[in-house]
């Protein structure tokens, strides 16, 4: 079974924002609310790399750990979704979640929230396939039309790649294999430390 | 107050009142929710039809995988 999967390319974004317009586009995002956005380091400065980060469709999704309703499931393409009948807007995903993914529209004053509205993987919510309540609520369902996220479909760089996790992580060996050098993927000096060699 | 309560007496006409009242609706709260207490939490359950996987390998995915490869292809 396909394993749903984003990988960012690091050493090809240049933080041109086509991915977070592309999907508050396709998916009709209210105002207030990036599903996707694009996360800088070390701006301004050598070595400087961005990244496009959305949900990361966990396979143990500590966002499903910490609901207080259970209103997250993961569908056999290993998507975490949720039920926005069920949520009620408690902000425990949002503080669990270490990419930020949870969003919450601002119903009113006093900070009141409304339900959560996360990344989908542009493949809807609990109801039916395609419909308009599907797409009021939850935004595109592209994964049953046949096609991969809007996001990684605009790049331009190709810089995010969406798909089937084997199928994108081999494409991204064999373009670190053809570059020369280590992996440019974030993260991995702060998990692997100095056994693994990146250039800057 | 009426006239004929000294201060410091309660108005027992009063108290019984709210006390009434509030024996009532306490007994109208636990008649509605004594169906829900039975009730245990469940976990949402999607249902095997809305968790069903949805991606199939189509002429545009393979379009997407074919061009994100072409920068090894062309060395």
């Amino acid at each position: 079974m396909a394993r749903m999967k984003f990988l960012c390319d690091a050493d090809r974004c240049i933080k041109c924002n086509a991915c977070v317009t592309a999907c508050k586009n396709e998916n009709e995002v209210p105002w207030g609310i990036n599903r996707r956005r694009v996360v800088t380091i070390n701006d301004g400065k050598p070595g400087e790399r961005s990244v496009s980060m959305a949900c990361m469709h966990c396979t143990d999704a500590p966002c499903a750990s910490v609901c207080p309703v259970n209103c997250f499931y993961t569908t056999a393409d290993a998507v975490v979704l949720h039920s926005k009948e069920l949520c009620i807007g408690c902000g425990y995903c949002f503080y669990a979640c270490p990419f930020g993914a949870p969003q919450y529209p601002r119903t009113g004053n006093f900070g009141s929230r409304g339900k959560m509205d996360k990344c989908t993987y542009c493949s809807g919510g609990p109801e039916a396939d395609l419909t308009v309540k599907e797409y009021e609520m939850y935004g595109a369902n592209r994964l049953a039309e046949g096609k991969l996220p809007l996001c990684a479909e605009m790049c331009s760089t190709k810089s995010l790649l969406a798909g089937d996790g084997d199928v994108i992580a081999g494409i991204y060996k064999e373009r670190v294999m053809t570059r020369g050098y280590g992996s440019g993927a974030w993260g991995w000096k702060t998990a692997y430390g100095e056994a693994i060699a990146i250039s800057t | 107050m009426s006239d004929d309560i000294k201060p410091g007496q309660i108005d027992a006409d009063r108290r019984s009142f709210f006390r009434s009242v509030g024996g009532v609706s306490v007994i109208a709260a636990a008649a509605v929710a004594s169906p829900f207490v039975a009730t245990e939490a469940e976990a949402y359950d999607p249902g095997s039809e809305e968790a069903r996987a949805r991606y199939r390998v189509t002429d545009d995915v393979k379009a997407f995988y074919r061009t994100n490869g072409y920068e090894t292809k062309k060395k």
